[in-house]
Order: C-alpha cells, then structure tokens, then sequence
C-alpha cells in the first residue's frame, strides 16, 4: 500500500475534497480501514473485469455444450469459471445471431454484471447513452463505429430489475484455427454490451 | 431517462474508462465498505442518490452522486454528524495528511462479501402471465424510487421469461412488508414505445415485476 492517494499537488475540487475527507473521518474514528479501501479498489481491477466474460465468450465459442448451458443457465455454466457474486447473481446471457444484436443498458442507474465485466465505462453510465439507446440504437451503435445490415433485429435489454446482461456475440469468421486463450483476445467489453463486434 | 433529448454523444475522449481520478475510485470503494460495515442508514446509495433534485442530480458528475448517497447514509445512521465532513475538509485543505487505518480483517470480510451468490427465487408455478401473453405496463407516478421507467408506462408488451421471484423495490426500500411476487422479461416493440422512428423497428426488452403489469 502506497500513500500516494493521500497526498495532492494540486488543489484539490470540492468534490474530492469532500470523498478524501469522508474516507480520513472514517479512519480516524477506526471504522473504515484504509485496507479495505484499496483491497476494494484492487478486485475492481484486477479479479473481475471483461476478461472474466471473455473468458466464457470463447469457452462458448468451442464448446457447444457450454454454450447451451450458458444460454440456459447462465448463473450455473458462470460459476464453472469461477465467476459468479454481486451485481451478477441473476446474469442472462443474450446470443447474436445473424438475425438479432443484443444491446444493454440500464436506464434508470447503471447496473452492469460486474463479476464478468467489471465495473463500467463511463459513457454507459452516461445520460446520453441511458436516454439514447433505447429509442435510437442504431445511432448510438454508429458512434461506436458499428454498423448494422437494416435487416438485423436490435433488442435493447433494459436492466430494470436484478438480472445483469451479457452479450454473447458471434464468433468472427476465419478464426476457425484460434484456440480458447486467442479467441478470448478478440473479445472486447463492448463486444460483450453490444456496442463493438469481434 | 429513457428517451430524453438533449444529452449529446455518447462517446467522448475518455468515456471508455469507469472512473478518471483516484478519489473517484477511493469513494465507489468507501461507499461498499461503509455499506457492507453496516456503518449507512435507511434507503440504499442509488435511491438516496434519485433523492436528488433532478437538476442537482444531472449537474452532478457520477462519483460525485456516489459521494453524496455514502455521506448521507452516513449522516442518517448517525456514524458522523453534520458539520463534521465540512471539518475534515478545512483540516486537509489546510495541509493536514488524512489518517490512515491499518485492518486487512476488515478488507478480507468485505471482499468476501463480493462473491456472494443469493439468485432470486424461481418463478411461482401459478405466475399470474406466462411467456407470450400480451401485457401492459401501469400508469402510475410513484413517489419515490421504483424500478417501471417512465418511458413503458402505459405501454403494451409481450411476456418473455419468467425471471423468478422478488419482492416489490418500491416497497422494500423503505422497509415496507412486500411478498416476493414474479418477475418478467417482457419485450416492447420501438413502435409501440416510441412511435415512427427513423430507425428501422427494433425491440425494447425491460425486466418487470407483477405489480407493474394489467393484463393487455
């Protein structure tokens, strides 16, 4: 543990004046250990994270069996890879096809499967990406540099509730000779929101 | 905010990352600690934080929301009083080094903690809506924090999967009774949300409890 957090050059903003002085007055009453502060922030980033759904994306992309399990029972088939906690306890998992392009959003907040992804990027917690993607997704995705054929059918999955999405996208074509650890290279977070194709 | 206009793009330079500063990730982290501590009071961060006025709410940058839900917890159960924050502050901005607290005990329960696995219940076999009936969603303006976005009130969809089951969030948050009652997926289509849209039709899937939903 460093205490480079804890030390400033520049002035800081109200607001992080205001979460530094938070986490000071907890510790100086003993209640919340700087310990626990960085050990949160390490599983953050470095125990889940989108290797995790990566992980099971290409475990999927070889193993047909896995992948019906994945689909049927997501919490289960997650489990098996060691995956598995809060924010992630209901997961589904939804499959592009050549036909459907499975997008997640959620509206009202910003939950997101964090034992498979991690926490998540800004823009999804964005406004603009909160009010935008569930009436104009095609744009949305445009921003993102993906491109869909008019024909395929976008399904915007709103996590209203406590299920937690993720998108099992297509595996590309001519990666017929990649084994699981490659494969899993090629698949990105937003490959698995839905905003970036492998 | 389903639906709103005015936001802007979605991606900007440096959107791709969950936070830009440290206190933003020290602050996420302290708010899980504290909560998991048993150190917060009343309605959970994200219902604390839509307490905010909307005009607060949207001027405010998302960790700075976060540093608001876990200071007023605090401030509710009585851990710290008011004043105190402000305090801390002019002694830090003043040059004063923040204390630091040694306890790896307390770092191992809490993230022990994250690998919780408690799914909802199944689905109760006598569910009121089973997978293709036509539903619709509720009028209704709730006071406080609910889980029907405004943008499908009203609005008629087609029953998915049954999820399982769970007790009502518009209750439970405020610590009313609530029996555990099925959750749907159902899916609306852009035309019945949104009208003619210039996209080609596409499909809107939200997850719903029972209490939101009429038959349609």
């Amino acid at each position: 543990m460093t205490t480079e957090h804890h030390h400033h050059e520049r002035p800081a903003s109200g607001a992080e004046l205001r979460a530094r002085a938070l986490e000071a007055l907890l510790a100086e009453r003993g209640l919340v250990s700087t310990d626990a502060i960085d050990a949160v922030v390490t599983y953050f980033e470095q125990d889940v994270g989108p290797q995790n759904g990566a992980r099971a994306v290409a475990r999927a992309w070889v193993d047909d069996a896995y992948r019906e399990r994945l689909l049927a029972h997501p919490n289960e088939a997650l489990d098996e890879l060691g995956f598995g906690g809060i924010e992630g306890q209901n997961m589904a998992v939804v499959a592009n096809t050549e036909t459907i392009h499975n997008l997640i959003v959620c509206t009202l907040c910003s939950c997101y499967p964090w034992p498979v992804l991690g926490l998540p990027p800004s823009w999804y917690k964005s406004e603009a990406y909160r009010a935008r993607v569930v009436a104009e997704p095609r744009a949305v995705l445009q921003e993102f540099g993906v491109e869909l054929d008019a024909d395929i059918e976008v399904r915007v999955w709103d996590s209203s509730a406590e299920v937690r999405y993720l998108v099992l996208p297509m595996r590309p074509a001519g990666t017929e000779d990649l084994g699981e650890d490659e494969l899993a290279a090629l698949v990105t977070r937003d490959c698995m929101v839905g905003t970036a194709l492998p | 905010m389903g639906g709103m206009h005015g936001f802007g793009p979605v991606v900007t330079p440096g959107s791709e990352l969950p936070y830009h500063e440290d206190w933003e990730r020290r602050v996420f982290a302290l708010h899980l600690v504290s909560g998991l501590e048993g150190l917060g009071a009343g309605p959970g961060g994200r219902q604390v934080r839509e307490e905010m006025d909307p005009a607060s709410y949207l001027a405010a940058s998302y960790f700075e929301r976060w540093t608001f839900s876990a200071e007023q917890r605090l401030l509710r159960n009585g851990t710290i009083d008011p004043g105190e924050v402000e305090a801390m502050m002019a002694r830090l901005a003043a040059g004063e080094d923040a204390v630091e607290l040694a306890d790896a005990a307390m770092a191992e329960r809490v993230v022990a903690r994250f690998h919780r696995r408690a799914p909802m219940a199944p689905p109760p076999a006598d569910a009121r809506f089973a997978p293709g009936d036509r539903v619709r969603v509720q009028r209704m303006r709730p006071p406080g924090h609910t889980r029907c976005p405004r943008y499908v009130r009203g609005i008629a969809g087609t029953v998915g999967r049954v999820r399982g089951a769970d007790r009502l969030p518009d209750r439970t948050t405020y610590g009313l009774p609530a029996e555990p009652e099925p959750v749907y997926a159902v899916a609306f289509t852009s035309q019945d949300v949104w009208g003619r849209t210039e996209e080609p039709p596409f499909t809107v899937l939200l997850d719903l409890w029972d209490s939101y939903l009429a038959p349609a």
